[in-house]
């Protein structure tokens, strides 16, 4: 095994919790199992890694073995890292017949067509997501294995998730998948998150929503401690508006783990106590930044409890409508005083 | 007052008339104070108006050197009690005691000579100059560095300072105190939890100093980010940004980073500077904060009244709710320090 593959196995080696190195190394199979089952995981980490390095070398495992285990690794741990989104649009006639096959083979003939060293990988996972994994290169150097951009695209969705690309190698990334998907163009989708699984479930839909609807009524579990009732029912009906705007825009249930939004004003002044400022036509700048463990529910309870009024701003409402998590906000020509319309 | 030797013309090198404060004789006093004194007759209470930030050239009053080592921290505020036979001339005993203090304390069952040198090694210094008035203390730096037994002579590291100070406070308190004390109400802390509560333990022992934590309010924070924001004009504060945090489930902390050309014409809008001797009004701070929550407001729709502001910040400086303070310039420093020792001395028990 070269010293390539060596740093590649020991860094992904290194990131695996050493309970969970049994089941990587089983789903690998690349090490026979008489080998696997003496190998014991209670060892210190340096022990172990040395241990399991030296069965990979025993093996003649190659470059190519461990950048499969890496991908396994990260297709198995894929909120990690930084991950923003892109959509591909204008599909052109054919789009929605791509296969898989064609998929791979214009995607790689095209990237190989136009960088001289690069390694490319790509696999289908189980529940239909197409994992590629990059090792770029140049005229001079080979593939850098330690850097790779990941990216995946469930096939017929127009949208990409990828992590760890260079701003030199964005074009050729997106040419490729433009072709490969035979979409005309691709475009930035100001969605970046720490987990996949909340980006993918945002823009694919995969969580429960609620759509408005004059006559449904969401039933709230009722765990608040019990009032007064003639303070429970005066707020009752109120509560129960309140709960509905809040699934209306966040979802009922659970939503997906964003963690941060950022919106960028550049709009003209809109508080109390400056009647200069407030005729001006000079913007107000600033930025804004939401961060929370799990942003939605966040703002759920707020919209939920009366924090935020309502009806909910469409500001906080297009980070589900669109699927995006950064914003621009600008005024949109000149606006009667008290409201605030915005253009993103 | 003295002329204060100043290369450039700023307000605060021509005279100043001694400024009347009103103390706490209305009737009608801001409710808030109250509550932060529970069931304690203070003669301080928190003044409503302040002059606005002065610049100053501090470095011509104080060593650069000594202005260069509190700049460069985070440091943890508290307040101290008066303190008792305490000698700006005696330093060096205090250092000597105080460092066969610590080791003792670490080393606890083991007789210790005063004097001996081995791990650690506490340095008291003065920093003349930062005192504003007659009867302002001077300030005390204290550094303590650790050195390994047997180590090489350049192995010393510093690993714990703090200072304490006492910039304009109240003259009449001031001068109230018993001959024996020495007000120091400000006392700054960087370092290892376990040095800082040593170093508070003696000063029990030694001058029956009591301390305590000093928590900066909003209303603090707030006058911070107005004074702040004046400061603009002179000094580019870069930016000015405010967090603050939202008890939902789970927690949600926003921040707003407002641009501090845009902030500047805000606050000037609301409070034009009258004259030299300027002076800032509790109103128009508060104005200046509902301005900026209302624009939020009206963007979002979120109350940030509902939460709590954690840090204020600018280039200037940076304070966080839990009475940590960062000091990014020195020329502001003085009006910092002034608010800071006002509010000490309110916190402090009497």
């Amino acid at each position: 095994m070269d010293a390539r593959a060596r740093s590649v196995l020991s860094r992904v080696l290194r990131r695996v919790p050493s309970r969970d190195m049994g089941a990587l190394l089983e789903k690998w199979s690349c090490l026979p199992e008489d080998q696997l089952r003496a190998v014991d995981y209670t060892r210190p980490r340096a022990t172990l890694t040395e241990h399991i390095i030296g069965l990979c070398e025993d093996n003649s495992l190659g470059l190519k073995h461990v950048t499969n285990l890496e991908m396994i690794y990260h297709i198995e741990n894929p909120d990690q890292g930084s991950w923003h989104a892109c959509q591909l649009t204008d599909p052109q006639d054919d789009a929605a017949s791509v296969e898989l096959v064609q998929f791979k083979e214009q995607f790689k003939a095209h990237l190989l067509g136009v960088v001289r060293h690069i390694s490319i990988k790509i696999k289908k996972h189980e529940d239909d997501a197409i994992w590629i994994r990059i090792a770029w290169g140049d005229n001079f150097h080979k593939p850098n294995h330690l850097k790779p951009t990941y990216a995946v695209h469930h096939l017929h969705t127009s949208y990409v998730f990828i992590s760890n690309l260079a701003a030199k190698h964005k074009i050729f990334l997106s040419q490729a998948l433009e072709v490969a998907t035979k979409h005309t163009s691709i475009k930035e989708g100001h969605l970046t998150t720490k987990s996949l699984t909340a980006m993918r479930d945002l823009l694919l839909r995969r969580y429960p929503q609620v759509f408005p609807s004059a006559q449904l009524r969401i039933l709230k579990e009722r765990n608040a401690p019990p009032l007064h009732p003639c303070i429970a029912q005066e707020h009752s009906e109120l509560e129960q508006t309140r709960h509905q705007m809040a699934c209306e825009a966040f979802g009922p249930g659970p939503a997906p783990k964003l963690e941060t939004a950022v919106y960028k004003l550049e709009t003209r002044y809109r508080g109390h106590g400056s009647q200069t400022l407030a005729e001006g036509e000079e913007f107000f700048r600033g930025v804004v930044r939401f961060s929370s463990s799990s942003l939605l529910e966040s703002f759920h309870h707020c919209v939920a409890s009366g924090v935020a009024e309502g009806p909910v701003t469409p500001l906080l409402s297009a980070i589900t409508r669109k699927g995006r998590n950064y914003f621009v906000i600008t005024d949109k020509g000149p606006v009667p005083p008290g409201q605030s319309a915005h253009r993103t | 007052m003295e002329e204060r030797g100043c290369a450039v013309d700023t307000p605060a090198s021509r005279p100043v008339a001694r400024k009347n404060k009103s103390y706490g004789r209305s009737c009608v006093e801001a409710p808030s104070y109250f509550w932060q004194t529970p069931g304690q007759l203070t003669v301080l209470k928190l003044p409503t108006t302040r002059g606005a930030a002065k610049s100053q050239i501090i470095t011509d009053k104080v060593d650069p050197e000594h202005i260069a080592l509190l700049l460069r921290n985070e440091w943890k505020l508290s307040y101290v009690t008066p303190l008792h036979c305490f000698r700006h001339n005696q330093l060096s005993s205090y250092a000597k005691h105080l460092s066969s203090f610590i080791v003792a304390e670490k080393q606890q069952g083991v007789a210790v000579e005063v004097g001996m040198d081995a791990g650690f090694k506490v340095t008291f210094t003065t920093v003349p100059g930062l005192a504003e008035s007659d009867v302002d203390a001077e300030t005390v730096f204290i550094q303590i560095q650790s050195k390994p037994v047997f180590a090489a002579a350049d192995a010393v590291k510093v690993v714990w300072r703090g200072w304490l100070t006492c910039v304009n406070g109240d003259p009449e308190y001031l001068r109230s105190l018993p001959a024996d004390f020495v007000s120091l109400p400000l006392f700054f802390t960087n370092g290892p939890e376990s040095l800082t509560t040593l170093v508070k333990s003696w000063f029990g022992r030694t001058f029956d100093a009591n301390f305590g934590s000093l928590p900066l309010n909003s209303s603090t924070l707030n006058w911070l980010a107005a004074l702040w924001t004046g400061c603009h004009p002179t000094c580019n504060i870069r930016y000015l940004k405010l967090a603050w945090r939202l008890q939902s489930q789970p927690v949600l902390d926003i921040s707003y980073t407002v641009n501090p050309q845009d902030a500047w014409e805000l606050w000037n809008s609301i409070h034009t500077p009258e004259s030299a001797d300027d002076q800032i009004g509790e109103k128009e701070v508060q104005a200046f904060m509902n301005g900026l929550e209302t624009h939020f407001f009206r963007h979002f729709k979120i109350h940030l009244s509902a939460g709590r502001l954690l840090t204020v910040s600018t280039s200037l400086g940076s304070a966080h709710h839990d009475g940590k303070i960062k000091i990014g310039n020195s020329e502001y420093i003085t009006t910092l320090l002034t608010l800071l020792t006002e509010y000490a001395l309110f916190k402090m028990p009497t």
